[in-house]
């Protein structure tokens, strides 16, 4: 079984991405009603955005593989290590052997839990099956086994499902959406570790008597809220600390500004091919449901237009910066960039922990990102062994300028999985297992129904 | 032309979902549309030249009243999407702006 696993691993990673998930999308719509032309078209989109990714990630290589260097030496900072974001991160992820199958397989996998009946969510965010993809690329390049790359994606599925239904009564209250849950580890991810810290700064009086009020910060900090913007004032200062003159600094912003533009345009052609599949899925899935009671499994980004929450996000802009300067001496080499701009999918599942304060979401979302930080600099090794073997081209001279994704690899999930799987294959599988079910009785015993904090009044939090 | 901006928390993910269903719909009922796709944080009421915006993302207060505001939700989710898309459409025939 597991050899015949490794042989498809070898044949998908020699085919590349280029080649096998243009196919895989295309059969899977087709087996799930879509029309063949409408499939077709799906799949070759989705080929053609990796084209596009491939090169804007290559941009933002040559930009800024040498400045991160010159940054890190001049500065004596340390942090050379480059936050390449995760539009680019999940189109790699979906571009390794593990990612070309994970579609499906999460697919199925959400199906049968449904039908036995362990899970409420019906996940129709297909596109956030990167995660899934994300930690099993990872967790296949550290032990350098397919198959069990394959069991971590899918475990990691099921606890994206496992913590949807746990916060699902919290998130449904908070945001005034019935009906939905959550299951998008770049915030759900998140919730399971600050929830005791969420339980202690709530017991700090002085920190819940300072409130934020969140329109004050939006209108600030709005410029922060523009990735395109936020990439040339980012770029252009670290150009500047990187030794460059003022023309070379601001020919770097520019570029720094066009990544931060151009990648997610290509990533939302590779939306557009999945969209087709991910609304058959749905289609799929609700007529074979019909009549019974479930979560809407979708994006957080849904959650994220709440002022308190964007508020938050953009706070965690410096934040973010500071806390990776302050870590530096603790083994922090990541230097946040194109992440920045996702500060608001931090806080989003974040707020409802506490009331939606924005201080307090701020200061939850610094720990968990602090705590995240060091590992994105650990699973850096990892993160450009995708960037490198998935076709993006760039020169990354021996000993430096590694690439990691800042929103992703600060998962606890991510991380977690990550170190559990450089244990002996048993015990990794067996203490996945267990955590699996412990977190089925979690979320059948204590559901997040509460606010921990219960705020004096409504104070503008929604 | 009428516009129609479709946003949500990345200008990537759902605003996708929603620009291709928008833009299948407004083609079948024969109406020409520029649709445009934006995070909901770079957009800003000094600069709102919509027709309507479809969002899957709660928009700020300050958007209220400036421009009609359509849940875009119900077309991710499929529940209660027929609604939204007749809401989308009688914003934009309802409407005499010039062309």
């Amino acid at each position: 079984m597991e050899s015949i696993l490794e042989t498809i691993g070898n044949f998908l990673n020699t085919l590349g991405p280029l080649l096998v998930l243009p196919v895989v999308v295309a059969v899977l719509g087709i087996i799930l009603g879509q029309k063949w032309d409408g499939a077709i078209r799906s799949g070759i989109l989705t080929a053609i955005a990796f084209v596009g990714i491939f090169l804007t990630v290559g941009l933002l290589g040559s930009t800024l593989s040498t400045v991160g260097q010159a940054f890190a030496e001049r500065t004596g900072t340390g942090l050379d290590i480059i936050d390449i974001g995760w539009p680019a991160a999940s189109a790699l992820a979906f571009g390794t052997p593990v990612g070309n199958l994970v579609i499906p397989i999460g697919i199925a996998l959400n199906i049968i839990l449904l039908l036995i009946g362990v899970t409420q969510t019906l996940d129709i965010d297909i596109w956030n099956f990167w995660h899934m993809a994300f930690v099993g690329a990872i967790v296949n390049f550290v032990t350098g086994s397919f198959a069990l790359g394959l069991f971590a994606a899918a475990a990691t599925m099921v606890i994206a499902l496992f913590l949807a239904d746990w916060s699902a009564p919290l998130i449904q209250k908070h945001f005034k959406m019935p009906g939905i849950s959550i299951p998008h580890l770049q915030s759900a991810g998140y919730m399971l570790l600050a929830v005791p810290f969420a339980w202690v700064i709530d017991r700090i009086p002085f920190l819940k008597n300072l409130r934020l009020n969140p329109d004050t910060i939006r209108k600030r900090l709005g410029l922060l809220g523009e990735p395109m913007v936020l990439g040339l004032i980012i770029g252009f200062i670290l150009a500047l600390l990187a030794g460059q003159g003022l023309q070379e600094a601001l020919v770097t912003a520019v570029n720094t500004g066009a990544v931060m533009l151009l990648v997610p345009r290509m990533v939302a052609i590779l939306m557009e091919g999945l969209t087709p599949v991910s609304e058959a899925a749905r289609n799929f899935m609700t007529q074979r449901f019909a009549g019974r009671q479930f979560y809407i499994g979708l994006d957080s980004a849904v959650l994220i237009g709440n002022p308190a929450v964007i508020a938050a996000g953009l706070l965690m802009v410096p934040v973010e910066i500071l806390l990776a300067l302050a870590l530096a001496p603790l083994g922090n080499r990541t230097l946040p960039f194109i992440d920045l701009a996702d500060g608001p999918f931090v806080a989003a599942m974040l707020a409802p922990l506490v009331a939606g304060d924005v201080l307090l979401t701020v200061i939850l979302g610094a720990i968990v990102m602090g705590i995240g930080l060091i590992f994105t600099t650990l699973l850096a090794p990892a993160v450009t062994n995708m960037v490198t073997s998935g076709g993006v081209a760039v020169d990354i001279p021996a000993g430096y300028a590694t690439y990691t994704v800042m929103s992703d690899a600060a998962v606890p999930t991510s991380y977690g999985l990550y170190y559990l799987f450089q244990t002996p294959q048993v015990v990794a599988i067996v203490v996945t297992l267990l955590i699996i079910v412990g977190l089925y009785f979690l979320k059948a015993r204590f559901p997040l129904g509460e606010k921990i904090i219960t705020p004096p009044e409504e104070g503008g939090t929604d | 032309m009428k516009k129609v901006y479709v946003v949500c928390a990345t200008g990537i993910a759902t605003s996708t979902m929603l620009r291709l269903k928008i833009e299948r719909f407004l083609n079948e009922h024969g109406i020409q549309a520029n649709i445009l796709q934006y995070r909901v944080t770079e957009l800003s009421p000094s600069r709102m030249d919509a027709d309507v915006v479809v969002a899957t993302t709660g928009m700020p207060p300050e958007y209220e009243g400036l421009v009609p505001i359509v849940n875009g939700l119900p077309l991710i989710t499929g529940v209660g999407e027929k609604e939204a898309l007749e809401q989308v459409l009688n914003v934009l025939t309802g409407s005499t702006k010039e062309e």
